[in-house]
């Protein structure tokens, strides 16, 4: 057993090197490309490290093509999306966290299982339903159109959080006469303001990787987000791998910035809204 | 006072349940509908004529194995491979929070970009992966994975396997975390080895981690765009084509809307039955 160990140890350290090794490879290749001139980056056999690092297509992407426009329109879709579903979803989380009404088990299960619904299904009507409003090809249809995949979350999510806080403090509140809109406002959102900010955040990156809404929604290119616009460079007849890759690495680095300072909250709230009542 | 409070519970719901019958009730009903013909069209009347097209459509076919296929894989891969990630991790290893970050990194990006790199990684000529298997001499010939219908589909179940394990690995990590060590250590002292302590009380408290895991990623994958349409289209042909980007095309380019909803039922349905048994076993919890 003590002469297994080191062995064993060995092994640990070696699948985790080969973890780290299959997880930044991307990464590496990624930030690499997009150091590269345009000539190098499609160079056969390519070079590993940039021979001259430039920041060239870092550049030639903010001043030539319109994507200081997309990173505007990314920021304000994502934004405006996360706080109008983490808003309406706190009411409802509370809602659901502290009152026994009838129906109560099922309409949250219809509430989460609307998850279930693909958003090809959706975004077909969706387009025409925009169009009959005149909201298709604008951002605020855009916004409306991302709360579908986000409020649920929120919801489930800020459940969690609100179980978390016991009910005792509700009934001093209300001893002490505080409506149930004040306790709500006043009370238990100071108390889950972490999970809150979570999910604000969870909401805000699964709206800015959405590609779907914004290709189906949007047809005017200065209202195009980050993500398709850079689906749309690839399209075009010569792929400039260099700019497409700097691109990426901008797109990149927002949410893994992130998640990075908020991965324990994002897991909490992932598994609590499950796990507890 | 208790009827007044009954309501009060719903007035908190009422914004949220308002806006989801709009926004997510109503247009996942119009595309039902639309399937049957009963909706936008001339002269609406109940037809079938989607979904009998739907048997004899060669492609259709096709896709809907490649979206079992894609899906069945991807998940297993990041079930198993999110398993051990995290059973490495939840050991005594010294730089955890380092490991731990690297760990998370794929999951961060976004799909679409996700699709972008591992196609530029993918490229014939300057791509890494065939300079990599050239210089260990692994290859001859640079291979074009993502123009040969045999491999561009593997190639897309392997990025994805990237992308998408950190989740899993995550929320089991979570579970991991939870299990009380007073389990294992009862079972060495009744003398238990490694594998039965991994067995007899690993897996059974990890039960429900790995539901939410697997329910949650089934999900995703099933619905699953961006990277699809970022990485290869689908093609070469209809190679690695799946279900989302088939409704996609059929409704935004071909304008076939009636055929893109029934196509869509189909993989929502496919969804509904994966997930059935998550959605009885949260009822039954309550």
């Amino acid at each position: 057993m003590v002469a297994k160990k080191p062995l064993f140890w060995a092994f640990v350290y070696a699948a985790l090197i080969f973890m780290v090794l299959f997880n930044l490879i991307p990464f590496f290749w990624m930030t690499s490309s997009s150091l590269k001139t345009d000539y190098e980056v499609i160079d056969y056999p390519p070079t590993i490290l940039p021979k001259k690092v430039t920041f060239g297509a870092y550049t030639r992407m903010w001043t030539q093509e319109q994507f200081f426009q997309y990173f505007l329109n990314s920021l304000t879709v994502s934004s405006t999306t996360a706080f109008f579903s983490s808003f309406i979803g706190v009411f409802a989380a509370y809602g659901f966290s502290r009152f026994y009404f009838r129906g109560r088990t099922t309409l949250m299960t219809i509430f989460l299982s609307s998850q279930l619904i693909p958003g090809v299904l959706l975004v077909g009507p969706y387009f025409k339903m925009l169009s009959y409003v005149e909201l298709y090809n604008t951002l605020s249809g855009l916004i409306l159109s991302q709360t579908t995949i986000t409020l649920p979350f929120s919801i489930w999510m800020l459940k969690g959080y609100v179980d978390t806080v016991p009910e005792t403090i509700d009934q001093a509140a209300m001893v002490d006469g505080a409506s149930r809109l004040r306790i709500c406002l006043t009370i238990i959102l100071p108390n889950i303001l972490p999970g809150l900010v979570a999910t604000i955040i969870f909401a805000f990156l699964l709206s800015w990787g959405d590609l779907l809404w914004a290709l189906c929604l949007i047809s005017d290119q200065a209202k195009q987000t980050m993500t398709l616009g850079i689906t749309q460079l690839v399209g075009q007849f010569r792929v400039q791998w260099s700019e497409i890759m700097a691109a990426t690495v901008i797109v990149t680095i927002v949410p893994a910035t992130l998640y990075l300072l908020l991965q324990r909250y994002l897991i909490q709230g992932f598994t609590e809204g499950a796990v507890k009542r | 006072m208790r009827i007044r409070e009954k309501y009060t519970g719903f007035l908190f719901i009422f914004p949220a349940f308002l806006l989801l019958v709009s926004i997510l009730g109503f247009p996942a009903f119009a595309a039902v509908m639309q399937s049957f013909n009963l909706i936008w069209v001339k002269i609406p009347s109940f037809s079938l004529t989607s979904y009998h097209r739907l048997i004899g459509d060669v492609e259709f076919l096709g896709t809907l194995k490649n979206t079992v296929i894609f899906v069945g894989l991807t998940v297993s891969f990041h079930l198993l491979i999110g398993l051990g990630v995290a059973l490495l991790l939840n050991l005594e290893i010294r730089n955890k929070r380092f490991f731990r970050v690297i760990a998370i990194l794929p999951w961060t990006v976004p799909d679409v970009i996700g699709g972008l790199i591992w196609r530029f990684m993918f490229d014939t000529l300057p791509g890494m992966i065939n300079a990599i298997l050239l210089e260990f001499a692994i290859i001859v010939d640079p291979i074009d994975w993502l123009g040969n219908p045999k491999l561009a589909f593997g190639c897309l179940i392997f990025a994805e396997t990237w992308r998408g394990y950190p989740f899993a690995m995550l929320i089991l990590l979570a579970g991991l975390q939870a299990i009380p060590q007073v389990q294992y250590e009862a079972a060495q002292i009744d003398g238990a080895s490694k594998f039965q302590s991994f067995f007899y009380i690993t897996l059974p408290n990890l039960k429900y981690m790995i539901i939410i895991a697997f329910v949650l990623d089934t999900i995703w994958e099933s619905r699953l765009f961006g990277m699809i349409y970022s990485m290869t289209g689908g093609g070469p042909g209809y190679s690695s084509q799946v279900l989302s980007l088939l409704t996609y095309k059929h409704y935004f380019l071909f304008f076939n809307t009636s055929y893109a909803g029934a196509i869509a039922v189909v993989l929502a349905v496919f969804m509904l039955i994966i997930s059935l048994p998550y959605l009885v076993m949260t009822m039954r919890r309550e």
